[in-house]
């Protein structure tokens, strides 16, 4: 059956008077993520389609919920538009076909109620080859890979996928997130495996890791002076009816700084003893999950069924220690770490390495050097 | 095709690519409700299930299904599993489903 | 929408109940979808936080809306 075109579609490129006012042209045309946007040149747009491997129209993915065909030329207009570089076309590339998989159910975030929006973290050598910023600020500005790697993310979804607010994208209060959501872990303290070397993939691997999230809840602790003490304050950051994992189960991520990480190292707990504690102590009751009933019963279908309904039952805030995407990231001074709250089970993160290989170990999963079977 | 980049203008791009669709035909429409199967696919939303189950009592009220299945995705926000989509296709012959808040 | 169209392929006319707030989604993405004939069930915004007696209201009105569209009167 034939494959039509809509009407929607217009000439990728056009020209128009040398009078115009190219900042103005792509705000009036409503292709502005709300900041001023960089007017792509040929010059500019050829350079980045290079960096993806050249053929202009290969039809690297399709966005939903409009479900346009993200090219290699539109994905590289789009990175132009936000002040990426050329070099950071790979990373772009890779974190868009981890969030257009299935498992990730972009068409879900997009269209949410909810404040959701993918949260990127780049792991390997890549991080340094682009200059991405892990340490200090590493959720704020002034660093323009993670700044415009994270803005490109959000011009395809607002461009290509159709995700206007208020149009498609249906998310109440939206969130600062919305604009850009990226940043590298900070491999170099070696207090912590990488997030990836705990998944399977060497240090010499450079992955994507994609996750619909909410804000960084900032966790603060200047006290305690042991695993337990720090933990505790992100279990307390957890153990809230609020966020989305409390009332939908699903995934999170928890990025602890490096002060608190230095604890961790120094007691000797792993990735695995970290998720594990933090698991096991974050619960909710089901009663405060169910407002006491006092709107009708409860029960919940979001929720795994093997989750109590009691209402004085502790039940977890995540279904398994392994809903908890655990990294470290930030500067050297100041003793925070940061709770991330997912979306819920209706979306799973995804891992993926930049060129889409498997990781050699199989598939194990290999924690601060062990490997578990 | 790549236009010659002129003297005087500016080139400018449509970010948005194109969207591409093959048309695929409505299914058959059915002359007469009573004596069919009916469907009814719940996404598990707040308050799905309560109007898919009214609406269900109000149709039986006027209507004599020959008989009436329930179904539930696995996410009210995924695309129902196949595996499920093929039971409700095999054993129903009209659905009655909903999506959204 | 994807569950429809697939439900309707395969020949199983389909009512779908969408609310108001997300009749312009299920548009685009039936559109999108290449079934453009596909018309859903509307029914009033929210859904989520209405009455038991409410909720009644809106069912008599999808169940309506049902029938036009399973007998292709809609």
């Amino acid at each position: 059956m034939a494959r039509q075109k809509t009407a929607e579609s217009s000439p990728v490129e056009s020209v128009v008077s040398g009078g115009v006012d190219l900042v103005e042209w792509y705000y009036e045309k409503g292709f502005s993520d709300g900041f001023p946007v960089v007017p792509p040149t040929p010059e500019k747009v050829a350079a980045t389609v290079e960096a993806l491997g050249g053929d202009a129209d290969y039809v690297e993915a399709r966005v939903p919920p409009r479900w346009g065909s993200l090219t290699r030329e539109v994905l590289a207009i789009n990175m132009v538009m936000a002040g990426c570089k050329p070099d950071y076309a790979p990373v772009v590339r890779a974190a868009m076909l981890a969030l257009c998989s299935p498992a990730f159910n972009l068409h879900g975030v997009q269209a949410t109620t909810h404040m959701a929006s993918p949260l990127l973290v780049v792991n390997g050598p890549i991080r340094k080859k682009l200059e991405m910023n892990a340490g200090h600020n590493v959720f704020g500005s002034g660093n323009r890979a993670n700044a415009t790697i994270g803005r490109a993310i959000r011009m395809i979804l607002l461009n290509v996928g159709g995700g206007w607010p208020g149009d498609l994208d249906k998310s109440t209060l939206g969130s600062p997130a919305k604009y850009t959501y990226c940043i590298a872990e900070n491999e170099e303290l070696g207090h912590l495996a990488p997030y990836h070397v705990e998944k399977g993939f060497t240090e010499d691997d450079s992955t994507v890791f994609v996750m619909p999230a909410e804000p960084p809840h900032s966790v603060t602790n200047h006290v305690a002076d042991d695993p337990e003490g720090i933990l505790d304050s992100i279990v307390s950051a957890m153990s809230t009816i609020a966020h989305n994992n409390a009332v939908s189960a699903g995934h999170c991520a928890v990025v602890i700084g490096p002060e608190h990480a230095a604890v961790m190292a120094k007691y000797q707990w792993t990735r695995h003893d970290i998720k594990n504690y933090l698991w096991y102590q974050a619960t909710n009751t089901f009663g405060d999950v169910a407002f006491q009933h006092r709107y009708g019963k409860v029960y919940n279908r979001s929720l795994p069924k093997w989750y109590k309904r009691d209402v004085d039952a502790r039940i977890p805030v995540v279904p398994s220690a392994e809903h908890i995407h655990l990294f470290c990231a930030g500067g050297e001074a100041g003793r925070f770490s940061a709770f991330i709250p997912g979306w819920g089970h209706m979306a799973s993160p995804v891992l993926r390495e930049l060129n889409g290989n498997a990781p050699a170990g199989g598939g194990m999963v290999c924690e601060d050097g062990t490997c578990y079977l | 095709m790549p236009l010659d980049a002129p003297k005087t203008g500016h080139v400018v791009y449509d970010p948005r690519g194109i969207v591409e669709t093959t048309a695929i035909p409505l299914g058959k429409r059915v002359a007469d409700l009573n004596g069919l199967r009916l469907g009814i696919l719940s996404n598990k939303k707040w308050n799905g299930n309560n109007l898919l189950r009214k609406t269900r009592a109000i149709l039986e009220d006027e209507i004599d299904f020959a008989d009436v299945k329930f179904y539930e995705k696995e996410s009210f926000s995924k695309n129902a599993d196949p595996g499920l989509l093929g039971e409700i296709i095999a054993d129903n012959d009209i659905v009655l489903t909903a999506i959204g808040d | 929408m994807h569950d429809a169209v697939s439900l309707e392929g395969q020949d199983r006319a389909t009512a779908i109940i969408v609310t108001t707030e997300f009749l312009h989604e299920a548009e685009v993405q039936r559109d999108a979808l290449g079934m453009a004939e596909l018309e859903p069930v509307v029914i009033t915004h929210p859904l989520s936080t209405l009455s038991d007696e409410e909720i009644g209201q809106r069912a008599a009105d999808a169940a309506e809306q049902a029938k036009k569209i399973w007998l292709g009167k809609a």
